[in-house]
């Protein structure tokens, strides 16, 4: 497999990402400045010269805030991923491809989850573990695997009356075997495509649980956080929620152009 | 073609949306509030939300009421006499109706009072702890005896919870029957029709014993959680009035001249709860450390926008008898440093509890944690939703929190037996600050007539409490409410109670 | 007919799908500290007063004990009273409904046909600038914040050109469609590129499958191979989404919601959350299993429809 037949979106997306994880990982090393730094003097300033993403409601430096906050981000978009598109994959395959009993009561599992509140079931792990980062992933993964089961199963359901599947059973494979040699890899790609979209979601969702207790605890600085942060002078000083959004927008394009890369990398190569 | 006709259809239905987009102005003269409290109850007695003390006034009226000056005027009472050494209230009746007509009576009042004090699910019993009995003499005259003397007493009568209900009403119908839906009201307004959670329609009530009144058909009361869409709905005309604007528009909206923000007086406090037996704070070095430690003038310049004043006591700044020339716990980060030294507390963790839906209260925490940070101890900040906060803290399971509190009268006894009196049944505000000696001098003034002396003894209690650190006061803010072009005469009092009957609509 | 045997089936699942997520729910709000009444009594209330309305309310009993009593007047039909407004929780979740109801079958028709025109366009036109203008916008559309969108929405389209209500519900049909088109726009604007970005991905998939090379090899229209063979097997997967996203819009878009002022499902079941007033978070969560359930089936009946080959 050489580079030269990956497509160039993937290369774009990759471009982005790596340049995202250099700038998180190596600028603040660089900046010296500390991102939690209030300033009385430097409140809600205009980007200039001093400040050039400019200053927070609390004279904090947006600049260094929005370097600092990439470490947490992209950590999210793994971490709150990763988890439930293992966990979901692996549920979606099983009931797509075996049916009968396992399909129905993984499907009700799925129901069950789904049905579920998910403000109920995100307070109550606050509750019980405690508020904290860890526990966000944890709220995220149980109930983000149900969106990646059910796409799985849905695709699972076309590719299993394949005839290279149908030819895999005649040969006499372990079903176990075709499902994840022959049925999973020709099921990846949406949820590939899904997942980066995903990883985005949920970093725009972690500002939204916040509020609950749960995601980073202030003053970390963090993408979701810092825009929300912005809410009520969102009307003045744009910039509080300008630079942050654009970060995640970059990061989101990032992820979106790999999936696609991915996705048809794959395709290509069935 | 296809593009054709979805061109057509899309005309069309703007046309009809702009055909009926007069449709939501608002309507005549009711006017509309927009508010991020909402209504819970009805019955007088039984909460104490914000929102919900808002609208008791509006629905019943109380033996006596504050006029325009802020003074004690008759109301349901035509007059009042103090007597017996201040130990007996008589109280005459005018003749008033409540909303079905019906006469309000001696009974009625003596009825409403009493379920304040006695009702075993009354939310703030407290204005009415010294009342010995309350007795109908005829239909027009009631007695009021207290246990003792009690100079704060008279005041009380004015506040949200007196409100005057119909006792046959609440006895034929049954209590929860009689305050479900329409409650017979003695205000001006009674209730036309009530959504929880979304908004409270109000109407005249055409019996109300102020003849007149009220200037205007009726109003609404919306709650709108949104700071933003508050604004957004004022600027657009679709609200008349505007509770809490965020103080990082006040400036823009003052520029306005279709709008005003008053920014009437208030008697709020902003200050940091401590917890007096956890393990940090429980030495009063590290409680003065802590007051010294935070920048006020800072803080309000930051969260407030400079709207606000710095707080010098422990006490609202518009309360009688605060003490403006006392300095406070000036910031002085050098002695604070000194002070976490001396108290052996350099490094001890301090838990900040924070609501954070409350953003004022999460832009001082992270002052707080970077200005204690400064002063050598290590602070941790803690997100929790408003349910746990009012777990937590009454259960002492925090260090410290920024939160508020106001007062319904201008009198500081009520606002000494909430906040810092430690053995008047608050402990403090949950701070579980205890010292006798204020237990002993709030007691002393309540029962003093002289002015003079009382001034003196609550001067005292605000610099012993001050210097103790009861509380670590932050800033007295005024009322950041915006109101429309559309009406006049509309504000809130410090005891936040609406002017509403008062309002006309500019034609 | 067997068809229909399979949907009745799935129906007799619902019950013990829903007799779960009540039990479940109830011992979850129930683990979450702080109580209603502390709330709903405000700061002042001594802690008696707050002792004597939980034991009014039954709240100081042992949770199996509330649990039966609910069930039983559950079979009574009774849902119970929200404890902090002392209404029916029945007629509370009644006055929110039809607002609900309205903005997300509003959503779902801008919806579709968008994210149809839109992702088919983007795929036939794949690696040209239309494409790359459609997924780059479609990342946007994911990204920005919804309170952001709301608040500009607002301020430009009701305040500054005064052609759109900021708030509330209307009062007819028509008035309706006026005040909720900013909530709707705002969650098509969030919903539409997740979907796009699933349908263009498939459709890119199907594309290249060996049927349609074959089909194309014999000389069949290209048109009536999109649309007959390609559209139809594509569009699966984004149905499946699509149902878990209408399920997720009927059980209310909170800060939509929030943001223009129309209190529907959503913002009684997040208040009724915080405000711990367990009987309607009780009755919403049941309500909402039952949408989502009914939703998914909904798909999966439309599946086999689509593809005969696809089994309930």
């Amino acid at each position: 497999m050489s580079l030269r037949n990956l497509p160039t979106t993937l290369f774009v997306g990759a471009g982005i990402f790596i340049l995202w994880l250099v700038t998180a990982f190596c600028g603040p090393l660089l900046m010296g400045t500390d991102p939690n730094a209030l300033n009385f003097e430097a409140l809600l300033q205009r980007p200039n010269i001093n400040h050039l993403f400019g200053t927070d409601h609390l004279g904090r430096d947006i600049l260094t805030r929005v370097v600092y906050a990439g470490r947490i981000d992209i950590w999210m978009g793994f971490a709150g991923v990763l988890p439930a598109l293992i966990i979901g994959t692996l549920f979606g395959l099983m009931a797509g491809y075996f049916g009968g009993v396992v399909e129905a009561v993984l499907m009700r599992v799925t129901d069950v989850t789904q049905a579920f509140p998910f403000f109920v079931l995100v307070l109550a792990i606050v509750a019980v573990l405690g508020p904290g980062l860890t526990n966000f992933f944890i709220a995220i993964a149980a109930v983000g695997w149900v969106s990646y089961a059910r796409l799985i199963r849905a695709e699972v359901l076309v590719v299993k009356n394949a005839e290279y599947v149908l030819a895999a059973k005649i040969l006499g494979y372990h079903p176990l075997f075709i499902a994840f040699r022959h049925v999973l890899p020709n099921v990846l790609a949406p949820i590939i495509v899904y997942a980066m979209t995903d990883a985005v979601l949920v970093i725009l969702f972690g500002a939204g649980l916040g509020f609950l207790g749960l995601g980073v605890q202030p003053p970390t600085a963090e993408w979701g956080v810092m825009i929300a942060n912005g809410q009520p002078y969102v009307t003045g000083a744009w910039w509080i929620c300008l630079f942050p959004g654009l970060a995640t927008v970059t990061l989101g394009l990032g992820f979106s152009l790999i999936g696609d890369g991915l996705a048809k990398h794959l395709r290509i190569k069935n | 073609m296809r593009l054709k006709h979805c061109a057509k259809t899309a005309a069309i239905v703007f046309s009809i949306f702009f055909f009926i987009s007069t449709g939501y102005a608002i309507a005549d003269d009711i006017i509309r509030i927009a508010s991020p409290y909402k209504v819970q109850r009805l019955d007088p007695v039984r909460s104490a939300a914000a929102g919900t003390i808002e609208l008791y006034g509006l629905l019943y009226s109380r033996v006596l009421r504050l006029d325009d000056a802020g003074e004690l005027a008759p109301g349901l009472a035509s007059s009042w006499e103090v007597s017996d050494g201040g130990k007996t209230i008589t109280l005459k009746l005018r003749s008033a109706k409540f909303s079905d007509g019906s006469p309000i009576t001696a009974d009625d009042v003596v009825f409403s009072l009493l379920r304040i004090r006695d009702h075993k699910e009354s939310a703030y019993p407290a204005p009415m702890q010294q009342l010995d009995t309350a007795t109908a003499q005829g239909a027009d005259t009631v007695v009021l005896k207290l246990k003792s003397a009690f100079t704060p007493f008279i005041g009380n009568l004015e506040i949200w919870n007196m409100g005057i209900v119909s006792k046959q009403d609440v006895e034929s119908r049954g209590e929860e029957k009689a305050f479900a839906k329409n409650p017979l009201a003695s205000g001006p307004y009674k209730v036309k029709n009530w959504l929880p959670g979304d908004r409270m329609i109000l109407e005249p009530n055409p019996y109300y014993w102020r003849k007149g009144y009220p200037k205007n058909s009726g109003a609404e009361l919306l709650y709108v959680a949104d700071e933003n869409t508050r604004v957004s709905m004022l600027l657009a005309g679709e609200v008349d009035a505007v509770r809490s604007v965020p103080w990082s528009q006040v400036g823009s909206l003052k520029k306005r001249s279709d709008i005003s923000i008053p920014l009437e007086p208030s008697t709020v406090i902003h200050m940091s709860l401590l917890n007096h037996k956890g393990d940090v704070f429980s030495d009063v070095r590290v409680r003065q450390a802590a007051a010294y430690g935070l920048d006020k003038g800072a803080i309000v310049k930051a969260v407030t926008f400079g709207y606000a004043k710095v707080a010098n006591t422990t006490i609202p700044g518009a309360l009688t008898f605060h003490h403006k020339e006392f300095p406070g716990l000036r910031y002085n980060p050098e002695k604070a440093k000194k002070l976490v030294k001396e108290a052996n507390a350099l490094g001890k963790e301090v838990v900040i509890v924070v609501v954070p839906t409350n953003s004022t209260a999460v832009q001082i925490a992270v002052i707080m944690q970077a200005q204690w940070t400064a002063i050598g101890l290590k602070v941790k900040i803690e997100n929790v939703d408003t349910g746990t906060w009012w777990k937590r803290i009454p259960g002492g399971d925090y260090d410290a929190t920024p939160t508020w509190w106001f007062n319904e009268t201008l009198d500081p006894d009520l606002a000494l037996r909430w906040a810092i009196c430690g053995a008047c049944g608050s402990k403090a505000f949950y701070t579980f600050y205890d010292n006798p000696k204020i237990t002993e001098l709030t007691e002393a003034g309540a029962r003093e007539f002289d002015v003079d002396k009382r001034r003196a003894i609550y001067h005292q209690i605000q610099e012993i409490s001050t210097n103790e650190v009861s509380q670590i006061p932050l800033y007295y803010p005024p009322l950041a409410n915006a109101y429309g072009p559309r009406i006049s005469g509309l504000m809130l009092s410090p005891a936040l109670q609406w002017t509403l009957e008062e309002t006309t609509v500019i034609k | 007919m067997q068809r229909y045997q399979v949907i009745l089936q799935r129906l007799l699942h619902l019950l013990p799908v829903l007799l779960g997520i009540s039990i479940v729910s109830f011992l979850l709000v129930q683990l979450i500290p702080g109580d209603p009444v502390r709330l709903m009594l405000g700061a002042r209330a001594p802690d008696e007063v707050v002792a004597a309305v939980r034991a009014r309310y039954g709240l100081d009993q042992p949770i199996l004990q509330q649990y039966l009593t609910y069930l039983e007047n559950l079979f009574q039909g009774d849902l119970g009273q929200s404890i902090v407004y002392r209404k029916p929780v029945g007629e509370l979740i009644m006055e929110r409904l039809p607002r609900t109801l309205f903005l997300a079958i509003y959503v779902v028709c801008i919806t579709i046909p968008s994210t149809i025109f839109l992702a088919i366009t983007a795929a036939r036109h794949q690696g040209r600038k239309i494409d790359h203008i459609i997924t780059t916008s479609a990342v946007f559309g994911i990204t920005i914040p919804v309170f952001w969108l709301g608040i500009m929405m607002a301020r430009l389209f009701g305040v500054e050109f005064g052609w759109f209500p900021v708030s509330g519900y209307g009062n007819n049909f028509f008035g309706h469609l006026h005040h909720l088109f900013l909530p709707a726009l705002s969650t098509a604007i969030w919903m539409v590129p997740v979907l796009v970005r699933n349908l263009r991905s498939a459709i890119l998939e199907q594309m290249e499958a060996d049927y349609v090379v074959a089909g194309r090899s014999k000389g069949l229209p290209e048109q009536y191979l999109f649309y007959y063979h390609i559209l139809k097997n594509s569009i699966m997967p984004t149905l499946n989404l699509f149902g878990v996203m209408v399920a997720v819009l009927f059980g209310g878009t909170v800060i939509v919601e929030k943001v223009y002022a129309v209190p529907g499902l959503g913002d009684l079941m997040i208040s009724s959350i915080f405000g711990r007033d367990y009987f309607v978070v009780q009755a919403i969560t049941l309500f909402y299993a039952v949408v989502t359930i009914t939703v998914t089936l909904a798909v999966d009946i439309i599946s086999t429809i689509i593809d005969p080959r696809v089994k309930l």
